[in-house]
């Protein structure tokens, strides 16, 4: 559902994203982990066509997202750290907003509502301008907005940053409710315990290359922090 | 969170539903702009600024007409109850052209105020329209005189400005820009969808006044009724244009920069430029390029071509070269003997002589307006102002070739009343007899002055390169957003 080929994106000559070879195949959740500036967020960029690669190929369900942007976008939902929404519309609105655009048509009220209650978001708060949400508040409308569209394939920027515990525990079951559906999900994180969690499998990067590839099932937390600790030392002393 | 499971979504937009994006696009930039306080009030206060300028308007062409029709009356008593006297008398007791104002100056008063509203016509001369009520006006008066014309091609395109500067920008500084984009929405459906947003919004604050134009044109429609449609369908189409391009530019230069200072201020630096800066370097340069003679000037040229006509002088030598020539028509040597009025007759031909020059000075001096015009409006396809404008007071008929084409209609009946008059000296009196009068039998026989308006095809004919103006810039502005949101990206 998502794969990446050869993924290659260098600004003023500085790789950003170095040769990334990924395949991330429906029903698998795929954490990338590192630290700042290890290229995470570009590699999501590039899935969206937001940056174009320097070379080789990004692509979402078979469509490459630079040749057909729109169409490859059409595959994807995305939910990044902060889900921006309108301020001056209510949770509901901005749900019924971005679904339509998202699908071409528009819902009944009832069933953006539903979808709201199973993001998580209060039964109060859907009829409320959202510039009075929260930060969990507006992933959890983010969430459904990605619901609504049935996308095949997940692209999720650090969605927990800024969420207390017990969000984040709700939205990692989430995303296992997403993985169950089918849809392959690529995360980026800075959050061990939430890969663990969630992944299926956990990359880590470090200057735009993937350098470790570990499978959850064989990994304990420990394991992946050690892992990733060393990584992010390399990156400090380099 | 809920583990109920909803689906709802299909994962692709297919074809059938783009207007349904686009709707949806417009109807929630819409419901923002509404939201918005400061855009109510903005908006409140343009409408007020043009039904304030609509009734002025109004109030203006119902006063002007109803002192018209008053003036107009009274002088047809004095030429018609004038009493028996020398019908070349009467021709230069002369009567007055009033200038009927156009339905649609209510909208925009054009050049009306500053050409003046009646001509006083007499024998011999071709006098400039007077009266301009510019010039009766204080300095408050001129102002406070803030046409509903000058509104739509100032005021409303600054409106528009603040309202469309920040739609991309805005969304890219909020963040919703990323959102947005990873749908896949197509650039054209967004494109779309907010510029029918702001075209929508601006015709909801616009329908009272346009409501307004056309209960004031219903108000004073006369019998070229039907045509002031056609007219105010052109005027329509052309504020379309004007407006829907600045709709386009505000939306290109907002898709364009990345913060919405900058594209404010690029906006800004436009509108200002094409409302002032642009016009006035026009209309300096045309006047240095093109330059028009003074009035003395003018007077000074006419008056030495005046000199070829021997008018009352029986000593000029065109006026012996006449009278030999009829002499020899008739085969008499006196003109005593001629079977009518040498006198009507040479009258007659004076009046011919100076039509030619008339002719030639004014027609000279209407082609250099002319070619000013054009030349001012050349930049238009950039600086649209220099577009509508012109076809804004052309079609509305408050131009200067509406002046124009009342002065020579005027003329017209001039030189009939003067045809009249010395036939009916040549015709029912003898050369010498001093006595001759005419009564108010002649002076009822010619009609009072009767002006139509010009038609909206003969108005239309002028403007031609004007509306092709205003084509092409709002094509152009169109293709530049087209090229603005096709590169728009989140970063």
């Amino acid at each position: 559902m998502l794969e990446a080929q050869s993924l290659t994106k260098i600004y003023q000559g500085v790789p950003a994203l170095d040769n990334l070879n990924l395949l991330i195949p429906g029903g698998e959740v795929f954490c990338l982990l590192g630290p700042n500036g290890a290229g995470k967020t570009t590699t999501v960029n590039l899935f969206l066509n937001f940056v174009q690669p320097t070379s080789g190929v990004a692509r979402v369900c078979g469509i490459d997202s630079a040749a057909s942007p729109l169409l490859a976008r059409q595959q994807l939902a995305y939910i990044p750290e902060t889900v921006m929404l309108y301020g001056n519309l209510t949770g509901l609105e901005n749900l019924d907003y971005f679904s339509t655009l998202s699908t071409g048509r528009r819902h009944p009220r009832q069933a953006l509502l539903a979808l709201l209650r199973e993001a998580g978001l209060q039964e109060e708060a859907p009829l409320r301008r959202v510039s009075g949400y929260s930060k969990g508040m507006r992933q959890k409308v983010g969430v459904a907005i990605a619901l609504a569209k049935s996308a095949k394939a997940l692209l999720l920027d650090e969605p927990t940053s800024g969420l207390d515990p017990l969000a984040a525990n709700e939205f990692a079951r989430l995303v296992e409710s997403l993985r169950q559906r089918g849809m392959a999900v690529l995360m980026v994180t800075h959050d061990l315990f939430l890969a663990k969690q969630c992944g299926n499998r956990v990359g880590i990067m470090q200057q735009g290359r993937l350098v470790a590839l570990f499978d959850t099932c064989d990994t304990d937390h420990v394991g992946l922090e050690r892992a990733y600790l060393e990584i992010s030392r390399q990156t400090v002393a380099a | 969170m809920n583990s109920s499971v909803v689906e709802i979504g299909t994962g692709s937009v297919v074809a059938a539903g783009r207007w349904c994006v686009v709707r949806t696009i417009a109807a929630k930039e819409c419901l923002d702009i509404y939201r918005d306080s400061r855009v109510r009030w903005l908006a409140v206060l343009a409408l007020l600024l043009m039904v304030c300028g609509l009734l002025f308007g109004i109030d203006q062409v119902q006063s002007s007409a109803r002192d018209q029709a008053a003036a107009a009356q009274g002088d047809r008593q004095l030429w018609v109850g004038q009493g028996n006297k020398d019908p070349h008398a009467a021709a230069h007791f002369g009567q007055y052209a009033f200038k009927p104002q156009s339905p649609l100056a209510l909208a925009d008063p054009g050049v009306d105020a500053y050409l003046g509203t009646a001509v006083w016509l007499e024998a011999h001369k071709q006098n400039e329209v007077q009266f301009r009520p510019a010039r009766d006006s204080g300095i408050a008066a001129r102002l406070g005189n803030v046409s509903l014309a000058v509104i739509l091609q100032t005021v409303v395109p600054l409106l528009v400005i603040l309202l469309g500067f920040a739609t991309f920008t805005g969304e890219r500084e909020r963040g919703t820009l990323r959102q947005l984009l990873s749908l896949g929405v197509a650039p054209l459906d967004l494109l779309l969808g907010k510029g029918l947003a702001m075209a929508g919004v601006l015709l909801v604050f616009m329908l009272p006044t346009l409501v307004g134009i056309v209960v004031g044109t219903l108000l004073s429609v006369d019998g070229a009724g039907a045509d002031q449609w056609a007219r105010l369908l052109w005027l329509a189409l052309a504020y379309m244009l004007y407006l829907g391009g600045f709709v386009l530019l505000a939306l290109a230069v907002s898709a364009f920069f990345s913060t919405s200072r900058a594209a404010l201020v690029v906006l800004l630096g436009f509108w200002l430029c094409n409302s002032f800066l642009v016009p006035r370097l026009m209309t300096d340069w045309v006047r240095i390029s093109q330059p028009l003679p003074t009035a003395l000037a003018f007077q000074e040229a006419v008056a030495a071509d005046k000199k070829k006509d021997f008018g009352h002088d029986e000593g000029h030598p065109a006026f012996a070269a006449f009278r030999d020539g009829v002499l020899r028509q008739y085969g008499v040597t006196r003109v005593e003997d001629l079977p009518v009025n040498f006198r009507g007759l040479a009258l007659r031909k004076s009046d011919e002589i100076g039509y030619a020059i008339y002719d030639r000075h004014f027609g000279a001096l209407q082609t250099r307006y002319e070619h000013q015009d054009q030349w001012r409006a050349v930049p238009g396809m950039v600086f649209p102002f220099l577009a509508i404008q012109p076809f804004s007071m052309g079609m509305a008929g408050t131009d200067s070739r509406s002046h124009a084409h009342f002065s020579h209609a005027a003329e017209q009946y001039r030189r009939h009343l003067q045809t009249v008059i010395s036939s009916d000296l040549t015709e029912n009196s003898r050369y010498g007899d001093v006595g001759y009068v005419a009564g108010p039998e002649l002076w009822g026989r010619m009609s009072g002055f009767i002006y139509s308006l010009p038609q909206s095809g003969w108005a239309l004919s002028a403007q031609i390169g004007n509306l092709i103006s205003l084509v092409i810039w709002s094509g152009g502005v169109a293709l530049l957003a087209l090229l603005a949101v096709r590169r728009l990206r989140p970063v």
